[in-house]
């Protein structure tokens, strides 16, 4: 859903808006804000229930709007896609306005997975590397996956750069089983 | 049978012979014993009259009249007849004579024919013969051929499906090795895999992005 069309043309339309009142960063967090609230499991099924009429949706969502006290923008596109129905919609429209925006603001995001809990330095150590790899801000979120053994493995951009011992050892393996 | 035809060539010919020789014979008999029978009737007569005191000229001239009317009835009544009989004898021979001739002709043609149908036959006999060991012979080499081929695919694919079970075992035995010794390595990391050999690893890794980054 993050790549389909609509959301695309829904995100685009937000970051030129948000691009034009110089508030990027803001609408981009209250829009996520607004799709993590929206696709929560009580409200989601609620909303898409076939017993609440289309004006109650476009009401629900309005008011959701209100009481997140998200921006004149943001409430607006909030009915906006409850009349289109397009209300589960809104985490594609969200991931893809983030994507849009990384982009426009030269920046990547990865995905850092350790072997165990991380100190500081050495996250900032490896988005520091991928930094200069990919030569883009990089905004990293950390994971921890106790099976990599050791090491860590970076997802960037759709490419993976594996440092686990867990793949090391398979390697070797493999080598060993020729 | 050439030799039968012969034998009855010849037992014909004797017949003839004998024939011939007993009617001129029968003749000279037949001649001897009417000249001489009533001489010996009046020799015997004149010389028991001689005997007893006298012969008898009448007596003689009575028996020549007698002989001369026997042998008048006899050529006149029995003479036509008995030629007749010999010629009609020696006709039948002749024919039949003929006919052994033709007989053995055909005899002595049908055995030379049968003596060239035998040549034949037996030339035909030889060129089978040599034509079937001809025959015999390619077949059989074409048997040890094929044979000899067979035995060499089977060497070949028994040498291959050898070679395939002794590299499966091999990769199979390579497996299991790795995989133990990956097990037991995987064991003996969990155990000893302390924070200097995390920030070792990730020193590398730093160091392999920054490879990445300078190409």
């Amino acid at each position: 859903m993050k790549g389909s069309r609509v959301a695309k043309r829904y995100a685009r339309a937000l970051l030129g808006l948000s691009e034009d009142h110089g508030q990027l960063e803001k609408w981009g967090a209250e829009l996520e804000r607004l799709a993590r609230i929206a696709d929560a499991p009580e409200i989601a099924l609620r909303l898409a229930s076939p017993e609440v009429s289309h004006e109650a949706r476009i009401e629900a969502m309005a008011k959701i709007a209100e009481r997140l006290d998200l921006s004149y923008p943001l409430r607006s596109l909030a009915v906006v896609v409850a009349r289109h129905g397009r209300i589960a919609n809104l985490t594609a429209v969200s991931e893809s306005y983030q994507d849009q925006l990384d982009v426009l603001l030269g920046r990547a995001r990865a995905t850092l997975t350790f072997a165990r809990e991380p100190k500081a330095e050495d996250t900032a150590a490896v988005v520091r590397g991928l930094e200069a790899m990919v030569h883009k801000t990089v905004i990293a979120t950390v994971k921890v996956d106790q099976a990599l053994l050791g090491g860590v493995v970076a997802e960037l951009e759709g490419k993976i750069y594996d440092g686990s011992l867990a793949t090391r050892l398979s390697e070797a393996a493999r080598r060993l089983a020729g | 049978m050439q030799r039968s035809v012969i034998v009855i060539k010849r037992t014909l010919r004797a017949k003839i012979a004998l024939i011939r020789l007993i009617g001129l014979t029968g003749l000279i008999e037949l001649g001897g014993a009417v000249l001489l029978a009533p001489a010996t009737g009046w020799c015997a007569e004149g010389g028991a009259g001689e005997a007893a005191g006298g012969g008898s000229w009448l007596s003689l001239f009575f028996y020549v009249i007698n002989f001369a009317v026997f042998v008048w009835i006899l050529v006149h009544y029995a003479g036509p007849a008995a030629r007749k009989f010999f010629a009609d004898r020696a006709g039948g021979i002749r024919e039949t004579f003929a006919r052994a001739e033709a007989t053995y002709k055909e005899a002595q043609d049908l055995a030379n024919r049968m003596a060239e149908r035998m040549a034949r036959l037996e030339a035909e006999k030889q060129q089978l013969r040599t034509d079937l060991d001809a025959e015999t012979g390619y077949i059989a080499n074409r048997i040890r051929e094929m044979a000899r081929e067979t035995a060499l695919r089977i060497v070949r694919d028994t040498e291959l499906t050898g070679d395939a079970i002794t590299e499966a075992a091999h990769r199979r035995v390579r497996a299991k090795l790795a995989e133990t010794t990956g097990r037991l390595a995987r064991e003996l990391m969990v155990r000893s895999f302390s924070d200097d050999d995390q920030a070792r690893l990730l020193r590398g890794f730093e160091e392999k992005l920054a490879q990445e980054a300078r190409r």
